[in-house]
């Protein structure tokens, strides 16, 4: 199975900026660039629609309308990419950023791969959003990573969003943030709060 | 000759809302619509249509889980039931196989899946089914049904559930991206997170509103029927506090 050749991460701030946080080599930087200075690109799409964008052939026009991303399709193929994908840093409405990974030669993402890449963007969406809390001790991994998909959490979200009148992304790192505190499975904790046996209150955090 | 359902219902009457099921669902499939808001409409129709006591609908998440994109009702047991199938159940079961998996009674057959068997038959199940949403060789998901008593599926039924289970697959393979053809990976992840803001929606509607996880969902499709918005959209703007969420309650739109 061919591997990765190179992969790069971009950030959506609170106030919406964006900017390449890291890439692995030059190529990648390139990848991110060429997406900020023309505004198209998987990497775009993939923020805005909330889903991956896969593109196994950069030169086989049944893949990719040319017409949505001329400059990049050209850009990206010059610097010696031949497959990208790009994977949204999502939580729900929580937008953090996008994880590009792209190849020299192309072909598809084999199963394991794809799993690799889906998980490394889940890890890559949690460290961006605890950057600015500063909290690394959240990783030592007390908080269950299949959390993330139940949806009791997200609802619990949702409510502590209103409790403590914060954005959802802080609502998300709280509601963590106390699973953590309190040594419990954050999914017991997040349906505690849709139960509501459990309140969130400004003077508490 | 006819025979009445569970719901007293004639082979006629049966007859009839299937017809209107399958139009409903094929004009849907015809227009832009939202993925979860399809599944929904599925697990609902199977509810009616099979006279199941609960349905719910998961898909292989892409990272070695099964993750619910809808079920026929909001309460937590339910979705701690069918989350339970991650690590072992008849959905796990009939994903990994492609082919559909049932129990008759579950008092008989515990052993299989002895924490699932436990926590469906405290939530008062004794029966349980799934047939897999199956695009040729791969499988993305299962339909699973519930049923209060002892229930051995009739071929008709696993017909139907899997006639269901195929509009599922349809609707979640071939809504496009905007601008081309989108791979099985895209539409999968789509609609997984679009199930994601969807339950974010809920939880700030069901603490603004004081109403329950049922009553905000329920605001939230009807509010986005009425107005002509995708559910999934509509979500986001209720988590961005773009849209009033008394607005989506009362079904007035905001001025």
């Amino acid at each position: 199975m061919l591997s990765i050749t190179g992969a790069g991460i971009s950030m959506v701030t609170k106030t919406g900026n964006r900017g390449v946080v890291c890439a692995t080599d030059d190529v990648s930087a390139r990848i991110e660039d060429l997406q900020f200075t023309l505004g198209e690109g998987p990497c775009v799409d993939a923020a805005q629609f909330g889903a991956p964008v896969m593109i196994p052939d950069l030169r086989t026009p049944d893949d990719v309308v040319v017409d949505r991303w001329p400059a990049f399709i050209q850009g990206a193929d010059a610097a010696g990419a031949r497959a990208v994908f790009a994977f949204p840093l999502r939580i729900g409405a929580i937008n953090v950023g996008v994880l590009d990974a792209y190849r020299s030669v192309p072909g598809p993402l084999g199963d394991g791969q794809l799993r690799a890449a889906l998980l490394a963007a889940d890890a890559a969406a949690l460290a961006l959003l605890h950057i600015d809390t500063a909290s690394d001790d959240l990783f030592s991994d007390d908080v269950d990573a299949r959390s993330t998909y139940q949806l009791q959490v997200h609802q619990a979200t949702g409510i502590v969003q209103v409790q403590l009148g914060v954005p959802t992304e802080e609502a998300f790192l709280m509601l963590r943030a106390r699973a953590f505190a309190l040594g419990r499975p954050l999914v017991d904790v997040a349906t505690d709060v849709v139960a509501r046996r459990l309140r969130f209150s400004l003077e508490d955090q | 000759m006819s025979s009445a359902d569970v719901f007293g219902r004639s082979d006629r009457d049966r007859e009839q809302l299937l017809a209107e099921t399958f139009v409903v669902l094929a004009d849907t499939l015809v227009d832009d619509y939202d993925v979860v808001d399809l599944l929904h409409q599925l697990v609902d129709a199977c509810v009616n249509l099979l006279g199941v006591t609960a349905a719910g609908l998961l898909l292989d998440d892409q990272r070695g889980n099964l993750a619910v994109v809808a079920s026929s009702n909001e309460e937590t047991r339910l979705l701690e039931i069918l989350q339970l199938q991650s690590d072992a159940g008849p959905c796990l079961d009939c994903v990994r196989s492609g082919a559909p998996v049932s129990v008759d009674d579950l008092e008989i057959d515990q052993a299989r899946w002895p924490v699932f068997a436990e926590a469906a038959m405290s939530a008062g199940f004794r029966s349980v089914a799934a047939v897999p949403l199956r695009l040729r060789t791969e499988t993305i998901g299962a339909l699973n049904m519930f049923h209060g008593a002892p229930h051995p599926v009739a071929v008709n039924e696993r017909r139907l559930a899997q006639a269901l289970a195929d509009v599922a697959t349809i609707g979640i393979l071939q809504r496009r991206s905007s601008h081309r053809s989108a791979m099985m990976a895209e539409q999968l992840q789509h609609a997984l997170n679009s199930r994601v803001v969807i339950e974010q929606a809920k939880g700030v509607l069901a603490e603004r509103n004081g109403v329950n996880m049922d009553a905000a969902f329920t605001a939230l499709r009807r509010y986005a029927r009425n107005h002509n918005r995708k559910l999934s959209e509509l979500a986001m703007d209720v988590v961005r506090g773009e849209i009033d969420p008394s607005t989506v309650q009362t079904g007035r739109r905001a001025t």
